[in-house]
């Protein structure tokens, strides 16, 4: 035992001669962090370089299945969910990793600026930090790529008509993305290289800077109000903090961070064990129309913001407000080096991290609940409420064929399924009085077609018959006191009708 | 040491062997559209909208009444569902017609609905009336069957089937299809079933029939010919044969 513990020993002391890293990582374990830094709110860093490596090493055993070639890329995916044991666990672990990932590097941002964590002496961090936050999200559109179904076909032309807005150069950097003037094999060559080589390295050079910067310069003091960040006088207060009322990173402050990255684990493995692999959706082929092609969920907001917009702000939008947003966050730190930290004494800072928060959520809801293409099959595969087809008449039921084979429903819902590019039509007629509703579908207005040429009368006349019966039970339709009168000598006129025809009965041998 | 490590090793494998049934699994690979033949799947996103849910209570006609299933013959629906009802809102669903099934998929949509809702002797023994129109009716003759016979129902107006709105929308075929099988899902009954509150009585032969569509056929012209003035598109003449 003592024999065995002590060539151990010798092989270490072997090693150590030459490597030489005792000394530094004694340094980087032991150094003394300020007491109160060892907090909850500091486990996001950690947490994110944790979902790295958990990416990596998914990533890795994902490319030894994968085949990055156009004819080949979907069919190994459903290789990997349907043949290979745990396939499926694996392209999950490596989905929702990425999702997290997304969002905890997210929410590290705003902590660390919320703590006024990338003033003097750690400017230099935070702008590493934004270039971390790209390539995080360029791993993630270019992994979205990788897939290669329907929606990663349908994404990647948008993606490609964006850029190809871009005065004088657009096609040429069209051309670059995509390895050609199309979406081709080349394609997916460019985005394996970039998801796998590029990106990754960069990346793992970056967060080597990152994080021995955070190392050598000390986690962050605990914002106090008051306590004021001075260029001359900062690293001196900030070293006699430390001393003073200090802690060794190890174990003090990193405890937190091994349970949150281990909770964080568990989390994406539960994610995945439940929801599941992300696609592969259809095959992507440009002659499947029968699609609706969604990006995912970090990008929905800007596919938002691009539906709500007249059209001829989209170009100044996407050209000019990514490129502002980050010019402004590497600005930040280089303008705003001194001052307070406190989020006491900053307002404007609280103010516009939750107004982003805030349209980033409204924005992405909206973005799940509207659906910003019209439901494109709704209006042969989603049946109307029974109760709608029991109540209504003959006429009227033939006016909700008419819905049905006008395709009205893939714009409007009913009963909750169907589009919603216009208003549920559900109580539509507690709005409308039928001319209403008639002018309405005629005329058309405010994104509604105009339907006055392309339906006879009698179509006319029956969908607008279906319509009226588009009204909760409880709550009668609204009425046009003058339509009283008319139905009143129409029902004169069939009753007329009715009794001669009686008479006519009567009358014949 | 040794209990944690086995707690340990039964928490992996639990995992990996629960793994398999998780819900996170997913189900086989989305094929093509064009490769789809599982019935339900083809009916739920071609048909569903307008024959209902599950083939009744929709506002098209029932296709999974029995009756219809059994009046019908498969050239027929062929014909229906791959070249549409010209003239109505039935619409052709084959490639060779504009639409976006394939034969095979035609084929498996008429092989879902005989095994679904086919039934063995759904007339209980009754011939009914054939299923198509031999030659047009006496449209006068028409009208006193309709007094004699369908009359005492639909004379409310809520039930109005002479609406020549409702008649410039419906085709011939449809009607036949109706007034022979019913609609069970609506409470039309069929052809033999026309009594007060949907009672036996005398079945409506083949040619009572014929002149009951005829009859109808004849308001839906007349207010068309009456409509066809200048300002007003004409309206197209469902044929739906
Ligand atoms: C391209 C999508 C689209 C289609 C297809 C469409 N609509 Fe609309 N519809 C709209 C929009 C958008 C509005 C809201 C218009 C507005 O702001 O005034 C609307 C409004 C309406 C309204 C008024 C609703 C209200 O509450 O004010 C009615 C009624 C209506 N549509 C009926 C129909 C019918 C019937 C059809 C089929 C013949 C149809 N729509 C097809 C987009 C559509
Ligand atoms: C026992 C009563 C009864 C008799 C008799 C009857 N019907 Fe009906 N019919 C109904 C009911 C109930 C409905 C459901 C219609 C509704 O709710 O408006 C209906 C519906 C219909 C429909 C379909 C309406 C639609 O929305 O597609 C047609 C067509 C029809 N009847 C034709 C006839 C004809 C023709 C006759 C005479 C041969 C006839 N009916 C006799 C009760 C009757
Ligand atoms: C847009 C609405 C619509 C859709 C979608 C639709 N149908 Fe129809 N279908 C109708 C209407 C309306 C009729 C009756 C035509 C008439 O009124 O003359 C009909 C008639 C039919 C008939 C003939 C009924 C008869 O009288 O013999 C068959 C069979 C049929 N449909 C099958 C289908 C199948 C199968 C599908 C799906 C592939 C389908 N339909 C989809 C509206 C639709």
């Amino acid at each position: 035992m003592q024999r065995m513990k002590q060539t151990a020993l010798d092989i270490y002391a072997w090693f150590e001669r030459r490597l030489q890293l005792e000394g530094p990582v004694k340094e980087a374990v032991l150094h003394q962090v300020p007491r109160q830094t060892a907090s909850w709110w500091y486990v996001f860093g950690s947490a994110a370089f944790t979902l790295l490596f958990l990416q990596i090493f998914t990533g890795i055993l994902l490319a030894l299945v994968y085949v990055p070639s156009a004819g080949h890329a979907w069919q190994s995916l459903n290789v990997l969910n349907h043949q290979i044991p745990l396939g499926w666990f694996l392209r999950a672990l490596h989905g929702w990793g990425s999702n997290f990932m997304v969002a905890i590097v997210l929410i590290h941002m705003a902590q660390v600026f919320l703590f006024g964590a990338y003033k003097f002496p750690r400017e230099l961090t935070w702008i590493l930090g934004v270039f971390l936050l790209l390539m995080t999200l360029g791993m993630a559109f270019t992994g979205q790529v990788l897939r290669f179904d329907q929606d990663a076909y349908w994404g990647l032309g948008i993606g490609a008509s964006i850029m190809s807005r871009v005065p004088w150069i657009g096609s040429g950097l069209v051309h670059l993305l995509l390895g050609g003037p199309i979406i081709a094999g080349a394609t997916l060559s460019r985005f394996f290289a970039l998801h796998v080589f590029v990106i990754p390295g960069t990346l793992l050079l970056f967060v080597f800077l990152h994080v021995w910067m955070v190392l050598k310069l000390g986690v962050n003091d605990w914002p106090m109000p008051g306590r004021v960040v001075r260029r001359a006088t900062y690293m001196e207060e900030y070293h006699h903090l430390a001393h003073t009322d200090g802690i060794p990173f190890v174990p003090g402050a990193f405890w937190k961070d091994l349970v949150f990255s281990g909770a964080i684990l568990a989390a994406v493995a539960v994610c995945a064990m439940v929801f599941g692999p992300f696609g592969p959706g259809g095959q992507p082929d440009p002659s499947i129309i029968q699609t609706v092609p969604k990006p995912d969920f970090f990008f929905l907001w800007i596919y938002t913001i691009l539906s709500y917009l007249p059209p001829q702000m989209e170009t100044p939008f996407l050209l000019i407000v990514p490129l502002l947003a980050i010019a402004i966050l590497l600005a930040l730190p280089l303008v705003a080096a001194e001052g307070e930290k406190s989020w006491y004494r900053r307002p404007v800072a609280v103010l516009v991290v939750s107004t982003v928060a805030v349209c980033f959520g409204v924005l992405t809801h909206l973005g799940t609940t509207t659906p910003w293409s019209p439901h494109m099959s709704a209006w042969s595969g989603d049946p109307l409420p029974v109760n709608r087809i029991h109540d209504a008449t003959p006429l009227a039921r033939q006016g909700a064929v008419v819905f049905q084979a006008k395709q009205c429903r893939n714009c409007h819902s009913v009963g909750g399924s169907g589009g919603e590019r216009g208003p549920a039509l559900d109580a539509v007629a507690t709005r409308l009085t039928i001319d209403q509703m008639r002018f309405k579908v005629v005329t058309g207005g405010g994104n509604m077609p105009a339907y006055g040429k392309n339906l006879s009368p009698s179509e006319i006349e029956a969908l607008v018959r279906f319509l009226e019966t588009l009204h909760p039970a409880n709550e009668p339709p609204a009425y046009d006191a003058s339509r009283r009168t008319v139905e009143a000598s129409q029902a004169a006129d069939s009753a007329g009708e009715a009794s001669s025809l009686r008479a006519n009965e009567g009358s014949t041998p | 040491m040794r209990p944690l490590a086995q707690m340990l090793l039964a928490c992996v494998v639990a995992l990996i062997t629960g793994c398999e049934h998780s819900p996170g699994d997913p189900p086989g690979p989305i094929p093509r559209p064009a490769e789809v033949t599982d019935f339900s799947t083809l009916y739920s996103e071609n048909c569903a909208a307008c024959h209902g849910a599950n083939g009744e209570n929709g506002p098209a006609i029932d296709l999974a009444n029995p009756e219809y299933q059994a009046l019908v013959d498969d050239a027929t629906l062929r014909k229906w569902i791959s070249g549409g009802m010209p003239g109505t809102e039935m619409p052709a669903f084959a490639q060779s017609a504009g639409g976006m099934l394939t034969e095979r998929q035609v084929n498996a949509l008429i092989a879902g609905m005989r095994q679904q809702w086919w039934r063995p002797n759904a007339f209980a023994g009754a011939t009914p009336p054939p299923y198509a129109q031999p030659q047009d009716g006496n449209a006068h003759d028409g009208e006193q069957t309709y007094q004699a016979r369908c009359f005492a129902c639909h004379a409310r107006s809520r039930q109005q089937i002479t609406s020549p709105d409702y008649l410039a929308l419906v085709g011939n075929q449809a009607l036949r299809s109706i007034i022979i099988a019913g609609r069970p899902d609506i409470g039309q009954p069929d052809w033999s079933h026309l009594g007060p509150g949907g009672k036996t009585a005398t079945p409506l032969s083949a040619q009572d029939i014929d002149t009951i569509v005829a009859y109808l056929a004849s308001l839906r012209n007349s207010a068309q010919a009456a409509n066809n003035s200048p300002e007003r598109p004409a309206a197209a003449t469902p044929t739906g044969r």
